[in-house]
């Protein structure tokens, strides 16, 4: 008897152990959207988010259902959902997924007459594209700048030339002292390369022509130009945890998040943020989300509307500074640049005159395993910027399968 | 009864039909069994054995974790071995994890072997020092990077200092190329707790009268060491060996941890220096949308591993003697 009982009660908790794991549908009359996005930073940000939802909801008489997830798995987890059939209707991508994403039909394209392009940015409407067409709406960018330490540089280079000449100038004055942390040849420096190359009239790649273009001059003039800063900005030095907010090195590149952290662990320093320095044309490189809409969705019209929605002229500004990035609308910065620390007004403004990546599905994989190698291949002195430039461009037509 | 083992077995314990009640589903208590075993089965077959034989099949197709796979053959296979347009990086990486093994292990081994024998001599206070000793491997991964690159610092790092009294220049050892193993696998043996435990252990079978005995005829320390305590220790040696030669094959959070915290970046540390073969694996499956293609590096790490093990346990002494 007790044997049976003990059986039955094994059973039961197996049973109920289940069926926990399957969710309860909350299905009523309103339609609801299903959003996903990563987790919000901070609870103010939180807020933010949920202010939100709540006037969409209110003005359209829908409902609203954000699920939120650590960034770092953000990725894995949308795509196990894609493949188990339970996408939500639209979602946070990150910029250089869109072009894999549209590539599978995963996502859809955005329909015709939905935005008026001009009201957002060109280098972040950019990021959306995969042969031509848009697949999303950006919904925040972000960019890296010259951060200098004003105790060192009291005016910051603008171009290339004053760049070297302050770099050269501050090593040799102290040498315990690196003029700049010169980005490394890994997946992080070959992200900000194009923002440099950019600045010398340059581009990575044509996309609509599928031409290989980092061989070229431009390309090799900014990889030169990142070796001859090495002589006055060891790394032996810069390599150091901090070293720019140590004031070990005068200068570094990076992008807004480092300002707060900076604020925050080293309040004596007296810093500021320019933007980066350029050859022929001022220039940087991009980097944020795009919202999509997944080709599962029934609520498509619903979930281009609460795309719309975030990025609107009156509250793209408010989701961008919860979500750590800039306004990808135009109307919204100037909201943002009003209010802005001195520090962020340099981002912002370079975001005018910024570049999106390659709309090209391997990218990611282009920039870790083909474009950082060679960077570093140079920046170590194992092969001339021409060189490795040169090898790295023919991988990229191998890999890519282009012809030129 | 081809078998000699299973004869030899079967003649000792004899397993005739009809003598006991044979197994079957129909009784109570065999439901009751399988019922209590059912979490852990449900575990097994659900995490362990349907995910391997998925990644199996994965490894023959191409596949981006998002649309459904396509079948490849052995396509994957052959261009990770031979392709080095696709995959620049997988015999480096597979060189990384191979240095890495060389210097991690026998450092590691000799690091636990030293503090066991260190807590071993210990008359008083050996559970505090042998919790000292273990604390590294309770430690969390990120806690561990985030320490050992301060102590790695080009410019104020202690390693650099400590280095400095004797007279060596101050070297950037996580971006070195030529240091980034070593600096990795130093790291490992300082996280060598478990080891040290099992080798205590070990040490402590020991019986006593073959130290006393050693005595009587004449052997010093080192002579007893070398005669009888490394001996002994064999079974316990090569245990350490060949599940340290797994792990250390494997290695992953550690250089994910230090490169990704240091530099923003997870390529691997300074010209690819520090892309070990399972953080290759893990940048094409989730970074590089190529499921299918780490599926087939899953398998052929797991080929590499079996023949690597059967090696030692053919030619490494594993009785003791």
């Amino acid at each position: 008897m007790s044997r049976r009982v003990a059986g039955a009660a094994a059973a039961i908790a197996l049973i109920a152990g289940l069926t926990a794991c399957g969710g309860g549908s909350d299905a009523g009359d309103t339609p609801t959207l299903t959003f996903w996005m990563y987790q919000p930073r901070t609870p103010q940000a939180g807020q933010i988010y949920e202010d939100l939802r709540k006037g969409f909801e209110k003005a359209n008489n829908v409902k609203v259902k954000y699920v939120q997830i650590a960034k770092d798995d953000y990725n894995t987890k949308l795509s196990s959902a894609i493949a188990s059939g339970t996408a939500p209707d639209a979602g946070v991508l990150d910029q250089p997924l869109v072009s894999r994403f549209a590539l599978d039909k995963t996502i859809v394209a955005v329909p015709d007459g939905t935005i008026e392009e001009s009201a957002y940015y060109k280098g972040a409407l950019d990021t959306n594209l995969s042969e031509g067409k848009l697949f999303g709406l950006p919904l925040d960018q972000t960019t890296v700048g010259l951060f200098y330490n004003k105790k060192l540089v009291p005016t910051p280079p603008k171009t290339w030339d004053e760049l070297k000449a302050t770099v050269n100038q501050i090593h040799q004055a102290d040498s315990k002292i690196a003029g700049i942390v010169v980005p490394k040849g890994d997946g992080y420096g070959a992200w900000m390369w194009p923002g440099f190359v950019a600045g010398a009239g340059g581009a990575l790649t044509d996309d609509a022509n599928k031409k290989v273009l980092f061989d070229q001059q431009p390309a090799v003039d900014t990889l030169q130009m990142w070796v001859d800063l090495l002589p006055s900005s060891p790394r032996q030095i810069t390599d150091s945890d901090n070293a720019f907010a140590n004031g070990l090195a005068a200068m570094m590149i990076s992008g807004p998040w480092d300002v707060s952290t900076i604020k925050d662990q080293f309040p004596d320093l007296d810093f500021n943020v320019a933007p980066l320095p350029y050859k022929t044309e001022p220039a940087g490189n991009i980097g944020g989300e795009n919202g999509v809409v997944f080709s599962t969705s029934k609520n498509a019209a619903l979930a281009w509307k609460f795309l719309q929605y975030i990025t609107s002229d009156a509250n793209n500004a408010k989701f961008a500074d919860a979500f750590g990035g800039y306004p990808t609308n135009v109307k919204a910065a100037e909201q943002t640049a009003a209010t802005i620390e001195p520090q962020q007004a340099a981002f912002l403004e370079q975001l005018k005159v910024a570049h999106a990546r390659p709309a090209v599905p391997q990218w990611i994989q282009v920039n870790d395993e083909i474009i950082a190698p060679a960077l570093e291949k140079a920046l170590s002195g194992k092969a001339t910027a021409q060189q490795a430039l040169t090898e790295a461009a023919d991988k990229t037509r191998s890999l890519l399968g282009w012809n030129s | 009864m081809a078998n000699p083992v299973l004869a030899d077995r079967s003649t000792a314990t004899p397993d005739k039909p009809g003598r006991r009640p044979r197994p079957g589903f129909g009784r109570r208590d065999h439901v009751v069994g399988w019922l209590l075993i059912a979490p852990a089965l449900v575990y097994f077959v659900g995490f362990l054995l349907y995910p391997a034989i998925a990644a199996l099949y994965y490894s023959f197709t191409d596949w981006n974790l998002r649309s459904s796979p396509s079948w490849v053959g052995l396509s994957n296979y052959t261009d990770l071995l031979f392709d080095d347009v696709k995959y620049p990086h997988f015999w480096k990486s597979v060189q990384v994890s191979l240095l890495y093994t060389v210097v991690a292990v026998p450092l590691t081994l000799v690091a636990a072997l030293g503090q066991a024998l260190l807590v071993n001599a210990i008359r008083r206070g050996s559970n505090f020092f042998r919790l000292l000793l273990f604390l590294p491997v309770v430690t969390a991964e990120a806690a561990v990077g985030a320490i050992w690159r301060w102590l790695y610092d080009p410019q104020y790092g202690l390693i650099n200092v400590i280095l400095g009294w004797f007279g060596v220049p101050p070297q950037n050892w996580l971006n070195n190329p030529d240091l980034v193993i070593p600096a990795l696998a130093f790291i490992s043996a300082w996280q060598c707790g478990i080891s040290m435990i099992i080798y205590l252990a070990g040490l402590k079978g020991i019986p006593v009268s073959l130290r006393e005995a050693a005595i009587i005829d004449g052997a010093g320390p080192v002579q007893r060491f070398r005669r009888v305590v490394m001996p002994m220790l064999r079974p316990t040696t090569f245990y350490l060996l060949v599940t340290g030669v797994i792990a250390a094959l494997q290695v992953f959070g550690l250089v994910y941890v230090i490169f990704s915290a240091a530099n923003k970046s997870v390529t691997g540390g300074p010209e690819q220096a520090g892309l070990t073969y399972v953080l290759h694996l893990y940048l094409f499956a989730f970074r590089y949308d190529a499921m299918g293609a780490a599926c087939a590096m899953s398998f052929i790490l797991l080929v590499f591993i079996m023949i690597i093990t059967a090696l030692q346990f053919k030619f490494v002494k594993q009785e003791a003697a």
